[in-house]
Formats: structure tokens, sequence, C-alpha cells
């Protein structure tokens, strides 16, 4: 195991785990596209960010912008009521727009990283639908760039100065919330507590050192109703021009008085420690490949990586591509390591059948909005951590992932999974149902029962099913009749395709293995 | 269902020492007193989780410093005169009617100062070290856990089973509680509502060692545990009942919490029940700035009190009041002075409820001393390690023997007596089931002392203080065998918490007992 570049075998087993952990679910066409394309220049397309649109305005609280245009730049209204109302209307959208990206064609790492820098930063949407946007925004257009910037750039947005109070932190008073959390959960972390107030890399005396630094930040325009935006000011009789002094884990330097750079100088200095890069790359390496760390892993995996994200100036696209190029990515025991979080379950089902709400823009955000809410009921509010240390699955020893799944969520997932497929969600008059008959016939061999199986198999588990399964999955296809049966029974169909005498039966043949398929054990896992 | 004997086997060598000490109930005396382990198989615990850190000087407020607290923190004190108060240099949050109350009935104790050596300031690690009772980095499974995993070897995979059919824990909510994690499984089983119904499915696999193995065999194991846990809480709730008016609906940890007294009236066995509340992290805004008993941390503390009060008067009109105890914690308490945000940043100790019929009710520890020098980052020094207390509940509700207590802790353990005897009935003495009891309690002049003496013999009885001394000699005489109720003079004395004490021979028998104005 080494971050050597992989040169094994490169098959669907391999391109289906690539694409497993980096996406939010392929389908079967995609995981063969990437067999042919070959391990470099799948990886190469997957780390791209793709553009999105604005969020659109669909619900009646809105009442600055028109329907179906966007409000991320547009001013509140001026009664309480009504600002009230618009604010409601615009999470929603929010919301909406946020499941819209994740549910989306190709195929882009772009939204497990945004997912990744979410929990990374923990911020909760709580000060502004507006601020939360361009804080998504901020962390999606840099979710592979210079994680250096990226920290200074959070560190003055205003969601971030609101939700760890950066933004009351003066030097009439420190407010350390955000200081700490820049060291302990940003950039550096936490070690061992080695003596009173020392944490292995940072102290408490840099804690507070670093809250003076960063005084003299101020947030306006939250839910203005003459402001386009909120923004981040500084106000230089708010800030600390006194020296501050580091400990001895910086150095002992200095932080002479820079106004409103300062905190970039300050962040300048944390990132000349080397166990920056340990500390992010350690991360990076339980969200992509697995949370336990074995010897062999801390001793060679993490610090190869972590020089790589040094030598390229915290570039984190470099430290991707060398990850996902290399034979330690793909040794077989690191498959089905991770237990899919919420969204990652709901999508990998909707993304790898193609399926997706075609209704007009209000059917569609409330299809969106309902997914948001049934993540949130199994322990997933996206934009919503429930601390500013993210998820718990993703930092909680030892359970890990297995903290997504307990007996109240289990029942849940498999609540959704029998909604979704078998009677759909009925929402304001809109049945949204999985696109079963779609992901049949874009399967290898639909006529072919064995086929059918294999590929399913090969999209919706981390590794190979025994052969009694697939003969239980098989045997669920074709009501325990020979094989054939299922070819007649799919070719009848392929006659008159939309006769439901003929569709019915093959649509819920595969409706009951799927089923199957969703509550297995096996398919909780990437 | 089982109930503490009333005891025996003391010698009256130890009653003549002090059994506090410090200001602390020091437990080797007393111990000696009760037989706790009796009927320890019934009983409950209810551990409510306060997240984020909750600022104990606004919730117990030390009176006797209220001058430098104004110096500390102004922006948010609680105007002296709104404080309720216990006692001249106590008094609690005037959010926290319902626990005042409870606290007057005997049903409350504070345990003051309460945190851990060294206090990490990190939400994560300190809820950990919270969750694990260790300050060891290495120790990931819970306290509960850990025992649970003493007692019940090879969970998951054996249970339940015909002899354990329920689960240990129930953390309510959706996410299973740090504290019950043990070395396999997670020992609480999550529940929202237990009225629903459970009916999950299962597939086939095989653990073949690896991580997707464990994974798989994992979540194999949960699903199967969710149907057969979910039947028994199911049936349990449904079958269970719940008296008290106070439940407000609008108040999720009230709801919850009534639930619990749903599950436990139904015949649930389930031995410790989790709930959280979170909220307490008030970096900003944790009092209005228009008003200081107003504001976010108000809400919580009305929610808390107002929870644990409507429970605790469900479990006594349940009569289940004996079998369950509770007790709140939070990973740290708050610094001394207030930030410029009308709210607090991360400090160290803090106070510690403990509620039920059964608790040593009163408060244990002396208040913090607050200077009236602004010290940057300053908390409140730890007196009492929270690890004592899980360790003294375990020994003394648990009836877990000492020796295996001492076990599932790295720290040498001081036990605290924080159990003492239950608030029986009127009743509970006509039958048989305690020896004695005083009533009006609390008591605003005199009171009467119910006494079942067994034999006839000499009995004296006399009023201590929480230091052990004695304050009062009731009686010192012959009773004949049966049911005496017994005058005793005590409008002399000045309000707050007293024990009555009865000897007769080389037994002993302490009711806690408290003087009103």
């Amino acid at each position: 195991m080494s971050l050597n570049p992989y040169v094994g075998p490169w098959t669907k087993k391999e391109a289906a785990h690539l694409l497993r952990r980096t996406t939010f679910g392929a389908t079967n066409q995609q995981i063969l596209a990437a067999v042919s394309n070959g391990l470099p220049a799948t990886v190469a397309a997957l780390l791209q960010v793709t553009p999105v649109a604005q969020p659109l305005s669909f619900d009646a609280g809105e009442t600055i912008v028109a329907q179906g245009t966007t409000w991320v730049n547009a001013v509140y209204p001026a009664t309480q009521v009504a600002n009230n109302n618009a604010e409601t209307a615009r999470y929603k959208s929010l919301a909406a727009w946020m499941m819209q990206n994740i549910n989306q064609e190709s195929l882009s790492i772009t939204e497990k990283m945004l997912f990744f820098w979410q929990n990374h930063f923990g911020v909760s949407a709580v000060t502004e639908a507006r601020a939360m946007y361009h804080f998504i925004t901020l962390l999606r257009q840099n979710s592979l760039g210079d994680f250096k910037q990226l920290v200074k750039d959070v560190t003055i947005d205003p969601s971030m100065l609101i939700f760890l109070n950066g933004a009351s932190n003066t030097v009439f008073s420190p407010n350390e919330n955000y200081a700490r959390e820049l060291l302990e959960l940003f950039t550096i972390g936490k070690g061992n507590q080695i003596g009173a107030g020392d944490y292995s890399y940072y102290t408490e005396m840099d804690v507070a050192a670093g809250s003076k630094i960063l005084t003299g930040f101020q947030v306006s325009g939250i839910r203005s109703a003459t402001m386009p935006s909120t923004i981040a000011t500084y106000t230089p009789v708010l800030h600390n021009t006194t020296a501050k002094q580091l400990s001895y884990h910086f150095n002992d330097v200095v932080v002479a008085n820079a106004n409103g750079n300062e905190y970039a100088s300050y962040i300048d200095i944390i990132f000349q420690q080397p166990q920056v890069a340990n500390f992010i790359c350690t991360k990076l390496y339980r969200y992509f490949v697995n949370y336990d760390l074995s010897q062999d892993v801390v001793n060679t995996i993490i610090p190869g990586l972590a020089q790589t994200l040094i030598a390229n100036n915290y570039n984190i696209q470099s430290v991707l591509q060398e990850l996902f190029l290399s034979e330690h990515f793909y040794y077989g025991t690191l498959r089905g390591t991770i237990i899919r979080n919420p969204l990652d379950m709901l999508f990998s089902i909707l993304n790898a059948t193609g399926t997706a709400p075609t209704f007009d823009l209000v059917g569609n955000s409330n299809i969106y909005l309902t997914i948001y809410y049934a993540a949130e009921n199994m322990g997933l509010s996206y934009a919503q951590p429930p601390s500013v240390a993210g998820w718990p699955a993703y930092y909680q020893v030892p359970a890990y992932s297995k903290l997504w799944i307990n007996s109240t969520t289990i029942k849940y997932r498999f609540d959704v999974v029998s909604g979704i497929l078998f009677s759909g969600l009925t929402i304001a008059g809109n049945n949204f149902k999985l696109n079963t008959m779609g992901f049949l016939n874009a399967l290898s061999v639909p006529s072919s029962a064995p086929d059918v199986i294999d590929d399913i198999c090969d999209v919706f588990f981390p590794e190979t099913v025994s052969l009694i399964e697939k003969t239980v999955l098989k045997a669920i296809l074709t009501n325990n009749l020979p094989d054939f049966e299922w070819t007649l029974q799919y070719n009848d169909y392929l006659v008159d395709p939309t006769n439901p005498v003929m569709l019915d039966p093959v649509r819920q043949r595969l409706e009951l293995v799927l089923n199957r398929v969703f509550k297995m054990p096996q398919f909780q896992m990437i | 269902m089982k109930r503490r004997q009333f005891v025996r086997n003391i010698s009256l060598a130890s009653l003549s020492l002090p059994f506090i000490s410090d200001g602390f109930g020091m437990e080797a005396v007393n111990q000696k007193l009760f037989n706790f382990s009796t009927g320890a198989e019934d009983r409950v615990l209810i551990l409510i989780q306060l997240n984020g850190g909750n600022d104990g000087l606004n919730t117990v407020i030390p009176i006797d410093q209220y001058a430098n607290l104004m110096v500390q923190r102004a922006d948010i004190i609680i105007p002296q005169n709104q404080v309720l108060t216990l006692n001249q240099d106590v008094g609690l949050h005037p959010a926290m009617t319902g626990m005042k109350n409870m606290y007057n009935a005997g049903n409350l104790s504070i345990l003051q100062n309460v945190g851990y050596p060294q206090q990490n300031r990190s939400h994560f690690r300190s809820a950990d070290i919270w969750s694990t009772g260790s300050l060891d980095i290495n120790q990931t499974n819970g306290w509960l856990g850990r025992q649970f995993d003493a007692t019940y070897p090879n969970f998951p995979e054996q249970y339940p089973n015909p002899t354990h059919l329920d689960p240990f824990a129930i953390s309510m909510g959706s996410e299973v509680s740090a504290t019950c994690q043990g070395l396999m499984g997670n020992f609480s089983h999550t529940v929202s509502n237990p009225l629903n119904s459970f009916n999950l499915y299962e597939g086939g696999f095989i653990n073949d060692g690896s991580y997707f193995g464990y994974n798989v065999e994992y979540v194999a194991t949960l699903i199967n545990q969710a149907n057969e846990y979910g039947a028994r809480i199911n049936a349990a709730a449904n079958a269970g009942n719940t008296l008290s008016t106070l439940y407000d609906p609008l108040n999720s940890l009230a709801v919850q919490l009534r639930y619990v007294a749903q599950m436990i009236s139904g015949g649930l066995e389930t031995k410790v029940y989790i709930l959280n509340l979170s909220g307490f992290d008030t970096h900003d805004g944790q009092v209005d700035a228009l008003n200081p008993t107003d504001g976010a941390h108000f809400k919580l503390l009305k929610k808390l009190s107002d929870a644990v009060a409507a429970f605790q008067d469900d479990l006594q009109l349940l009569g289940l009041q004996e079998r369950v105890a509770g007790l709140t914690f939070s990973e740290f308490g708050r610094q001394i002075a207030a930030n410029a945000s009308f709210g607090t940043d991360h400090g160290d100790a803090a106070p510690l409820f403990l509620f039920g019929s059964c608790i040593n009710s009163g408060i244990i520890g002396p208040n913090p001393q607050i200077t009236n020098i602004i010290h940057e980052q300053a908390g409140i020094p730890m007196q009492i390690d929270f690890r004592n207390v899980y360790a003294s509940l375990l020994k003394d509700w648990f009836g877990v023997p000492a020796q295996d207590v001492q076990a599932l802790f790295e720290h040498q353990i001081t036990y605290y007596s924080v159990i003492s005897g239950c608030n029986v009935g009127l009743d509970d003495i006509d039958s048989g089931k305690a020896t004695a009891l005083v009533y009006p309690n609390p008591t605003p002049s005199n009171f009467t002392l119910k006494f079942n003496n067994i034999t006839n013999g000499i009995v004296s009885c006399e009023i201590l203080d929480l230091n052990g001394r004695i304050v009062k000699q009731l009686f010192n005489q012959l009773l004949e065998q049966g049911i005496h109720h017994i005058p005793c003079e005590s409008s002399d004395l000045t309000q707050g918490h007293y024990l009555v004490c009865v000897r007769k021979g080389d037994q002993a028998e302490n009711i806690s007992l408290i003087k009103i104005d």
C-alpha cells in the first residue's frame, strides 16, 4: 500500500469504487464510461468544479423578486412579517437548490467536496439566506483550490463572522469563539493536552492572542430592506492594535499590528506549521478512504499527502489527484469502509437510476424540499450541522460513520425507500417515483435476468455479494421462474411499452428487487 | 416492586464521627447506614445532557458573592431580587420555579463546582471526557457502556434474549448516546416516539473480518434489534400510563420525559434513559440586552426545570418515584466574566443537579468564590470530580460492588453520598415497607415523626446539620413495638437542610428534613 500510481486492473469494480467515493451516485453507463476512459482521464474529469445556476424564488412568501428569478442579491421587505416570510421562502429555495445540485447528471467531485467543507467549517444557516448562499458559493468555487486562501476568506465571511461571534469580537472585549475553532477545528487541530491549556499544537495563550488579532470585523445588511447583500467591514477603532504574543508552538512569534490584514498574517503563521497539512489530509483521508488509520497510513500515506499539499501551496486538487490515482486507494480491504450518510444514501438511489423530478419550478422545488427534510429526519440537515465541529459521524471515535445508522434512522431509511419505490412521494399533487424503467432500460442487457442482477450489484454494492444473495435477487426478479421467462416478459414489454399489462409486471418485479437491495446492509456502505 | 429495606448494622462509634466533612457528603460512614443495592435491579437512571456548556453561575447563583459577580458580569447578572432563594447563600435562576419546588420537597440536590482536573475547553473533547468518564484520550467507551460490558458480555450479538428482552438504555431522539458506547456496540437504543410501531426487514450476511464485513454485521444487527426492541418498547408504551397535567406539549424535553414515564410505568426494564437539551453554548444573547432575566438561557432553564418538575410529579402520581433518579450534566461551565455580547465563553466547573425522591437532597459543596478582579478567561475551579458522582451513582443506585466500580475508572474514586433515604409515603410505614418518615416536609414549624418500632426498645432521635453536628436532641426513651406518631419541636430551627437521625441499638436511619420559614 502506497501512494505510488495504481497500475492494476481497471474494471467496473475499481471504477465504481472511485465514483462511489467521489460522487453522489453514478449510473451503470457512467461506470462503464469511466472504465473505457481509463483512470487518469476519469480522475481529471472528476476534479473539475461544475458551475451551477443561482437558486430561484418559488415560494409565495417571497415578495421582492418575481417567481422564477433569483433573490441572492435582492433586498428584504421592510415590514417584519413580510421580512420573515421572505426569509423562510429564501431558505426553502436555498434548501431545494442544494438538493437539486446534488441530483445532477454530470459526474464531478464538487458536491462531495462542498459537503466536506460544510462539515469542516461547521457553519449553520443561522444568519440569513443570502449570506448562507454566498458562503456556500465560496466553499463551492474554492472546493478544490487553495486551502490557506479559503481559510482566510472564510474567516471574514459574514456568515462565519456571525456564526462564531467574530462580528462581536472587539478590542473592548475579545470573544474567543472563532479564534479557538480556527485552531482546533479549521487549521492545525487539537492534539493531546500536554500541560495546562496546552493542546500539543497550540495553547490557550494562542486562543487569547488570536481573538485579539481577529478583532475589528463587523457585519451589516442582515435582512436589510436597503442593502442587496450582507457585507463584512473592518472598523479600525474596534481592532486591538497591541502586539500579540503567540506561544512556543508558533516559535514565540509576536504578531505586530497589521490592522485589517492582520488576520491574514496570522493565518500565514499558522500555515507555516506542517501540522496544518497533516490535519487536513487526515480529515480528507477519513472522508474519502477510511476512518480507521493504520500505522502504515499514519506513517506513510498521510505524511505523503501532506507533503504534496505543502509542495503545491495548499492546493487541495493536488492531494486528491494523488490519492485517487494511488494504489492505496484501490486496495481491496478499503472498499465498503464507510457507511453512507443520509444524502449519499438518497441520491445514490436517485442519481444511479437517473431519477429527477420533472415538474414545474414549484413542483420540483417542493420535491427537493421533501428530500431535504427526509435527510434531516435521518440525521443530516444539509447546511445545518449540529455543531461547529460538523457531523459526529466525521469525528466521533470510534463509531464514525456508524453513527448515521441506528435503530431509528434505519427504520426511516427503509420507510423512505419504500415510499420512493412503491407509492411515490406525492407533494402538492405531483407524484415523484423512482425511474425504475429508465434505469432498467439503460442496463447492459435488460432482457437477461442474470445480467440485470449483476449490473444492479455493480452499481449499488461496494463489494461482490455472494452467489446465494444474487440467486435470491434473481428469484425475486423472475418470481422464481426460469430466466427465460423474464426475457419473454421484457421482450413483450418492448413491443408494447406503454401497455400496463406488459409494463407493470416488469416494473413491479424490479421494484421488489430494488426494495431488497436498498434494505440490505451491504447497500448502506460505500 | 422491590423496595430498599431499612437498614441495620451500624456501629455507634462510626456515628460519632461527622459524616460530612469539608462541606461534602463523605460516603465512608453513610454507606453503612443503608443497603442501597437491595432493589437496585428495578432502578432507573435518567441522564439529561445540557449540550453546549451551561453557565453555572447564572443557574445556581451564589448570593453571597453577588457584589463581586456584579463586577464580573454586570451585563448578564440576574437582579438579586429576582433570584429564587434556596437559603441565604444560594439561589436559582428565576426560570427554575419547578426545580425550586422540588428542592423544597427534598427531591433535588445541587453539587457545586463539578468538573475534572485540567479542564479542556473544547466542546468535543470535554463532552468525550464526560461521556467516557475518563481523561484518557484513548478511552473510547462510555462510562455506562463499560459497566454494561462488564455485566452483559457479548453485546450486541447475543441480545435481546429471553432474560434480557428490553434495551439496557434508551436514548431519546435519533442519536445513540456516547455514554453507552461499549466495546462492540452501543448499549443505547434510540427512540423518537415509543408509540410508533417497528417492523423492519433484515438481509443475510457473512462477516469476513474486513471493514466492510464489520459494517454489514453492524447494520444487520441494528436492523434485528430495531425489530425486537421496537416491539417491546411499543408494547410497554402502550401499556404504560402518565398522570401529570404539568407537561407542556410544546416543551420538547417534557414530551420526551413523558414518554419515559410511560415506558417505565408500562414495565420496560430499561435501566438508563438519556435525553438531550441543546443550545447552552451561549457566547452571545445568553440574556436579553434589555432584560437580563429573559433570553436564550432563561428559555433553556425554564424548559429544563418545567420538564423535570412535571416528570417528578408524574412519577409520584404513578407511584414510581422511588425507582427513578436523575442527573443533569454539561461539558463545562462558562467563564466568570461576561463577554461583550451579553454572553459567556467556555469555562471550567459548574453545578450539577440530581433529582428524585431517593437522592440525598440539599447542596453539596460550598459556593464558588468570586473575586472583584477580572482575570481574563478565568473559570470556576473544580472541587468535585464528576467521575466520583458517576461512581457513587453506580455503587449506591445500581448496587455495583465498590471494587467493580473502581475497575471502570482510571482514577482513585472518592464516593459521595448522593443517594439517601427515599421520601417514603405515609402508607409505606403502615404496610411495613418503610420504617420512619417526617411530615410535613418541608416544614414551616413543628413536624411529626412517624416511626415503626419493630421490637420494644430504647429509641433516640436528634436533629443534625449538614456538617453532622447535633443541633437538637429530640428524645431518648423506651418505645413499645408498633407505629408511633411523635410530635417534634422544630420551630426554633433556622431555615435550611437538616437530618433527623433515629437510632436504636446499633442501627440508625437518617431522614432529610427541610425547614422553611
